[in-house]
């Protein structure tokens, strides 16, 4: 595992993302509510640049929404910029396909800094 | 010494249930059976002459085709006698039973007529067929009146010989995923009925069935089955049937089998871009479509006959397929057509009669020296 800065705490507010280099990897590092996830850039799909998508919410229906659409997750789904699978940003895991996980990095803060282990 | 060559499956071994089986339905048939003031309806229609398929008020079929110069082959099965002779004739075993003229019933506008018309085919089909050994039922459920359907439902429930309940989707709108429907759909789970999807050729303004631009009858009854069970296909996996009714069998019948992957492949495509327009499934397409049954009338004739076996290798078919002959129609296969495929042994029994004792939990009746002794 090696350490990457991401950017100072100060550069990457709630809702926002940057797309780091990690050595051969590109490194989607985002900031969910104060909590920061890191995802590859590349989605499962096609490897379209995930990381560089628009984040939005979803929908689902259930029995307990009486199988009508609920909107949910807001600021929580990652959705790819090539075909617009759905990722939650989360977890990593792939909203249509349950078992497609992408790997998740670990982030942390370091005085004013952000880093990303890889 | 026995050579394998010399064991080899016969048809004679094999138990075939042939799941698509029509009854002639005519309206006179069937009056005593109704309730008025429809009787009334049913009696005025008995001296209207029958064309196949083509009963005004009955069997509403907008013909545009010239008669057929040379004739047409038509047979019709009148009672269940007949139907058990001419069964055991073409070697099948076990029939599940289908209306003729009531394949077009979901044309008919008016509800309480379509729903009385159910009631009456469903009492006819319970006191003049079933008590023949080989013969089970697949009860009406009409569209127009899902409340109505679902009590049909529950009320024959108890039948042992009513082992399906039979979705009319010639012409059928909405197309059956709408939740109008749920109705059928959680009484049909709740008696542990399959449902069963038959279609017929139509011309009506109804998607799929605006099929008017055909210049042939050939052109039309060549998309009329198939195109009807993907539009409903479509229309139940985007609307989450499957999801909502977890335990509830589908089987979609008369259109062959080789459409069924191209069904999967073409929704897995569509949701990758889409499961937000579709939240109801909690995985893609082609998941809930494996654990749904396909009938293999009119069964494709490949070149190679094991095309068709890898076809249906690709949705489990070795599981989900059933035999179909669609006696006595004029384009019914006979069981050797799917017996002769290139299929396992194994496979071969499945398809052609264990998987349809499965799904209707029909006993398994003993076959002695290629006979089924019913006594």
């Amino acid at each position: 595992m090696a350490d990457h800065v991401v950017a100072r705490v100060d550069e990457l507010p709630d809702g926002e993302r940057r797309i780091v280099r990690a050595g051969k990897l590109e490194i989607g590092v985002f900031n969910v509510r104060g909590r920061y996830y890191a995802l590859p850039n590349v989605c499962a799909h096609q490897f379209g640049p995930l990381c560089e998508g628009r984040i939005t919410g979803t929908l689902v229906a259930r029995e307990e929404t009486n199988w009508s659409r609920a909107w949910v997750q807001e600021g929580e789904i990652l959705i790819c910029p090539w075909h617009a699978l759905e990722y939650d940003l989360t977890t990593g895991r792939c909203l249509a396909y349950p078992k497609v996980k992408l790997r998740q990095y670990p982030v942390r803060v370091e005085g004013d800094q952000i880093v990303v282990s890889v | 010494m026995v050579t394998e060559t010399a064991r080899r499956l016969r048809l004679s071994d094999v138990l075939v249930v042939d799941v698509d089986v029509h009854v002639n339905d005519v309206p006179g048939a069937l009056a005593p059976y109704c309730e008025m003031p429809w009787r009334r309806s049913l009696e005025h229609l008995v001296g209207v002459p029958a064309r196949y398929l083509d009963i005004p008020g009955y069997a509403p079929a907008l013909k545009l085709d010239p008669p057929f110069p040379g004739g047409f082959n038509l047979r019709s099965v009148n009672t269940a006698a007949q139907m058990a002779e001419e069964l055991a004739a073409i070697s099948v075993d076990i029939g599940i039973l289908f209306p003729d003229h009531l394949l077009l019933m979901a044309q008919l506008p008016n509800e309480e007529y379509a729903a009385a018309l159910a009631r009456a085919y469903n009492r006819w089909l319970a006191e003049e067929w079933l008590h023949e050994p080989p013969l089970y039922g697949a009860l009406l459920a009409a569209p127009q009146d899902p409340a109505d359907a679902a009590r049909e439902i529950a009320r024959y429930a108890d039948n042992p010989k009513v082992v399906a309940v039979y979705l009319p989707t010639s012409g059928v709108y909405p197309l059956w995923g709408h939740r109008k429907y749920d109705p059928i759909f959680a009484a049909a789970q709740e008696a542990g009925l399959p449902v069963m999807l038959h279609s017929v050729s139509a011309v009506t303004p109804a998607f799929p069935f605006n099929i008017d631009q055909f210049d042939t009858a050939m052109a039309r009854h060549t998309v009329s089955h198939c195109f009807a069970m993907m539009a409903n296909m479509i229309d139940m996996v985007t609307t989450g049937v499957p999801v909502r009714f977890p335990d509830l069998k589908i089987a979609f019948t008369e259109a062959g089998i080789s459409w069924v992957p191209f069904m999967m492949w073409r929704l897995d495509k569509e949701y990758n871009e889409s499961r937000r327009d579709i939240p109801f499934l909690e995985d893609k397409p082609s998941t809930y479509i494996k654990k749904m049954y396909f009938s293999t009338q009119p069964v494709e004739e490949p070149e190679n006959g094991r095309d068709l076996v890898a076809m249906m290798q690709i949705f489990d078919g070795e599981n989900q397929v059933l035999f179909a002959s669609d006696w006595p129609h004029h384009d019914f296969d006979h069981p050797r057509q799917v017996f002769d495929l290139p299929l396992s042994p194994e496979a071969r029994r499945k398809v052609m009669g264990e998987n349809a004792l499965k799904l209707f939990k029909i006993p398994a009746p003993a076959k002695v020296d290629g006979r089924v002794r019913w006594d």
